[in-house]
């Protein structure tokens, strides 16, 4: 149910419904705003008396009154004079001017007295007993004299002007309810109207906007889940970014100028209906211009499929030809001639503006001069600081560290070749030696299953070698043959078991457990173990060692097959009657044990050839062992992070087996 | 007593002509087989006591094998082979094997083992333990005779020797340095330079292992020190 409604609601057709959201909404908000904008007086008035058109005209139709009152019968100033005891005959022929002289005004009340003579005029029904008061309770109303006002109307101060220092009082305001026929109730109702406009417009408005955003925010958050994989195969071509935000904008300024203008006029349905294909064309431009952006935010192509990065591309693409091979030489002498001829040419710029020979802004060459060459400074800079980052990895890939990272990315274009060059050189590297330590691994491998086919013969010959000395035999020349046999079956078992160690030795193709080993204890158990045999060999065992314990990190087996196979060499090798000596020490970070021995035989052979496999100290080869236990020794101890030494001093050999200190960690 | 038969399972026949004439010497029957399959077969036609059985064989090898008698039998297998690894030696035991002995073997050796598989397997649970004796696998030690025997046969034991099997039994598992075992056993503080307890561990070992170089019991711990192994 719930993926249903989710396809739902991701099909296009929900997509399609959004956008057509987002384009009415967009309409009802703009035109909303308009009506509101057209009506903006009457939205923020509380009453229509507040409006600027009926304050204007009641001003206007005020002045025009105290005027006709005041300036014209000043003049004929004898002809009233008599007001005191003015009969209505009198003073209504006075009022009929106004209407010939202004639209009938049948909702404008006014009471103008001299205070002096008591004359008053007024267009009042002449049955109202207290005009003063009936004016003043009026919303809109206003009094005045010379010296002060009062009122709730703003009116012009050049009325006030009228009567200053006259001893006039005027009163005036517009009579509720309001009569249909004059300005004044045309204002009322066309306030009301607006009013109410106003009202539906900002509703309308905000609620459009209210259910636009919701479909934007919709149409984004259905782009930006959409797999970026799928927008790309749909849209493999796009219009570059930078471009077609330029083209938004041109638009958008252009809609703009063309919708000021155009609303500038007297509104009707063209205005209208114009107005509204250009802002539907507007939001469609900008909706597919967002939605576009979003999908390549989501894509990441959003600075990659730019016009100046494909420029920048193309640019760079140019310079690292430039800085590649045979042409570099060419290009170099280019670049720096470029370079001197473009800042001549800025110079001589600066220099002509500056004395005014040429149309040109001296402060702008100045200035474009120095970008020039701070630009190219930023370029060589870059360049020079890049430059030992590469001599670090060729150290380091020289080293033998081939993992090294050259990271070509912040290499700057003029060097990023020759990054790659070491980087390739790196790849080379790291795969010969991946084919090495393969090819050591197969050896390893090889040697194995040699090893186990010829382990069964072997296992025959020793057991029938074995009861052929248990026959009775006659000869006794036979029974010697067979103990031959017997020996050199035996030396064919080592030579295996010490072959297959070898190689696994050698090629690290062991299993090596970092153990807390205790030197001196090793060295007791397999001084315990030889003991027999040292005193076979008429040798005399001298042991050194400090009191304390010396652990070193290590894994115990393999300790126990280095010191046997030294043990071994030692009970095989030595000279009878002398003495061995075991040196149990540590020094700077290692604990170490050194066999010194005299040989039987004359040493006549570097040490390195001593370790080396197959060979061995004395020349003949009749004797037991293999030759490799110095070479399997060796390999032990390198495997653990230790280190192997071997001398030789006439007669006197000398092994010492060196191995870091255990650490707590 | 009737007769004891061990069957030899190897691809090779000289291999397995030669075992039968040790075996025969020992006084076991013999049953012989060149494949995995054709040992089960002898298997459910005789009476097997003891399997000597090859890995790397035609047909069914030897530890698919092992795995199909363990479904319905406990009799003592020893695996022969050229595979001398420790994951191959791991692999066996763990597939129910008794025992691991890689080629070329000793026959000597071989035949020692046997024996002793063969006596654990017929003497299964006839012997009541008495108070006192402390016991792993067949090695066993009868503090109240002061004596030590390895499958059911006495071994002679110096009174050193004795001291440090006793020390090493009683706390079975446990590792202890040349100068921790001095100390218990001589009862006096240890010198540096001293190996007398290496020399006595290694001739202990002689006495009460089949294979000192291989030891099932007391083993060496390098760099460290020695421990009795519990089973």
């Amino acid at each position: 149910m719930d993926i249903k409604l989710r396809n739902i609601s991701y099909s296009s057709g929900a997509k399609l419904l959004a956008i057509i959201i987002v384009w009415l909404g967009f309409l009802g908000t703009m035109g909303g705003c308009i009506l509101w904008l057209d009506n903006r007086q009457a939205a923020n008035a509380s009453s229509y008396t507040e409006t600027y058109s009926f304050q204007s005209t009641f001003s206007r139709t005020l002045y025009n009154t105290v005027e006709y009152y005041l300036a014209v019968p000043d003049e004929d100033n004898t002809e009233n004079t008599a007001g005191d005891s003015a009969s209505e005959d009198d003073n209504w022929p006075q009022v009929n001017p106004i209407d010939d002289r202004f639209p009938t005004m049948v909702n404008f009340v006014y009471y103008v007295r001299n205070t002096e003579t008591g004359q008053w005029w007024s267009n009042l029904d002449a049955e109202e007993t207290d005009p003063i008061g009936f004016i003043q309770k009026q919303p809109s109303t206003v009094f005045f004299n010379g010296r002060t006002s009062d009122g709730n109307i703003a009116i012009m101060e050049d009325i006030k002007g009228l009567i200053t220092d006259r001893p006039y009082e005027v009163y005036a305001a517009v009579a509720e309810p309001l009569q249909p026929g004059d300005a004044f109730y045309d204002y009322y109702v066309d306030f009301n109207r607006s009013k109410v406009l106003s009202q539906t417009a900002s509703t309308v408005s905000i609620i459009s906007f209210f259910l636009m955003a919701l479909a934007f925010i919709y149409l984004i958050y259905i782009t930006l889940r959409r797999d970026p994989e799928e927008i790309k195969t749909q849209r493999p071509v796009r219009l570059y970014t930078d471009v077609h935000t330029l083209l938004v904008a041109i638009a958008a300024v252009l809609s703009l100028t063309i919708g000021v203008r155009t609303s500038m006029g007297i509104p009707d349905i063209v205005t209208f209906v114009f107005l509204a294909i250009v802002l539907s064309l507007d939001i469609f431009i900008g909706l597919f211009y967002v939605l576009s952006m979003a999908e390549q935010i989501k894509t990441g192509q959003i600075f990659t499929n730019s016009l100046i990065y494909k420029l920048g591309s193309v640019l760079k693409g140019f310079l690292r030809l430039a800085f590649q091979g045979k042409v570099f030489k060419v290009w170099m002498l280019i670049l720096l001639g470029g370079y001197g001829f473009i800042n001549g040419l800025l110079f001589i710029l600066c220099e002509q503006s500056y004395y005014g020979f040429i149309n040109g802004n001296f402060l702008f060459m100045v200035l474009l001069l120095i970008a020039f060459n701070a630009g190219v400074v930023y370029f060589i800079a870059r360049s020079l600081v890049a430059l030992p980052q590469i001599m670090e990895a060729v150290k380091e890939i020289s080293a033998g560290n081939l993992d090294y990272p050259l990271d070509s990315a912040i290499i700057p274009v003029s060097l990023s070749a020759f990054a790659e060059d070491i980087h390739s050189l790196q790849g080379g590297l790291k795969k010969a030696v991946a084919i090495a330590v393969k090819g050591e691994r197969m050896k390893t491998d090889l040697i194995t299953n040699v090893s186990h086919d010829l382990k069964t013969p072997l296992t025959s010959i020793i057991n029938y070698v074995d009861l052929l000395k248990k026959e009775k035999l006659e000869n006794e020349r036979a029974a010697e043959y067979v103990n031959v046999l017997e020996e050199k079956s035996d030396r064919l078992k080592q030579l295996i078991e010490d072959l297959v160690e070898a190689s696994k030795a050698s090629s690290g193709n062991l299993t090596i457990t970092g153990e807390k080993v205790d030197l001196h204890e090793l060295i007791m158990q397999a001084c315990g173990e030889y003991e027999a045999k040292i005193q076979q060999a008429q040798l005399a065992l001298h042991i050194n060692t400090a009191d304390e314990t010396i652990a070193v990190r290590g894994d115990g087996r393999h300790m126990w097959r280095i010191a046997e196979n030294l043990l071994s060499n030692v009970v095989k090798y030595s000279m009878p009657h002398t003495r061995v000596y075991i040196d149990i020490a540590s020094d700077d970070g290692y604990g170490s044990f050194t066999i010194k021995n005299i040989s039987a035989f004359p040493l006549n052979i570097s040490p390195e050839q001593l370790t080396e496999r197959f060979v061995r100290g004395d020349e003949s080869r009749s004797t037991d062992g293999s030759g490799l236990g110095l070479s399997i020794a060796q390999s032990l101890t390198t495997l653990q992070g230790g280190e192997f030494q071997l001398e030789i001093d006439g007669d006197l050999f000398k092994v010492t087996t060196a191995l870091p200190l255990w650490t707590e960690e | 007593m009737e007769r004891l038969n061990v069957l030899i399972c190897d691809d090779d026949t000289a291999i397995v002509d030669a075992l039968e004439i040790y075996l025969k010497q020992e006084g076991y029957g013999v049953e012989k087989a060149y494949t995995g399959t054709q040992a089960l077969q002898a298997l459910s036609e005789h009476e097997i006591h003891l399997i000597l059985l090859d890995i790397m064989m035609p047909e069914l090898d030897g530890l698919s094998a092992t795995i199909r008698i363990r479904e319905d039998r406990n009799i003592p297998i020893i695996i022969i082979s050229a595979k001398s690894e420790d994951t191959d030696k791991i692999a066996g035991l763990n597939f129910g094997a008794d025992d691991y002995v890689t080629k070329p073997f000793n026959p000597l050796e071989l035949m020692a083992r046997v024996k002793s598989q063969m006596r654990r397997y017929t003497a299964l649970g006839s012997i009541a333990l008495k108070n006192g004796i402390l016991k792993t696998g067949g090695l066993e030690l009868d503090r109240e005779g002061k004596e030590v025997r390895v499958d059911g046969e006495i071994i002679r034991l110096t009174p050193i020797e004795y001291g440090i099997v006793v020390f090493l039994m009683e706390n079975m598992g446990h590792v202890f340095s040349i100068a921790q075992i001095y100390e218990q056993v001589w009862n006096e503080p240890s010198y540096a330079a001293e190996n007398t307890v290496a020399v006595h561990i290694r001739r202990i070992r002689e006495k009460i292992e089949i294979n000192p170089r291989e030891p099932k019991y007391l083993k060496v711990v390098w760099g460290i020190g020695y421990k009795i192994e519990k089973y």
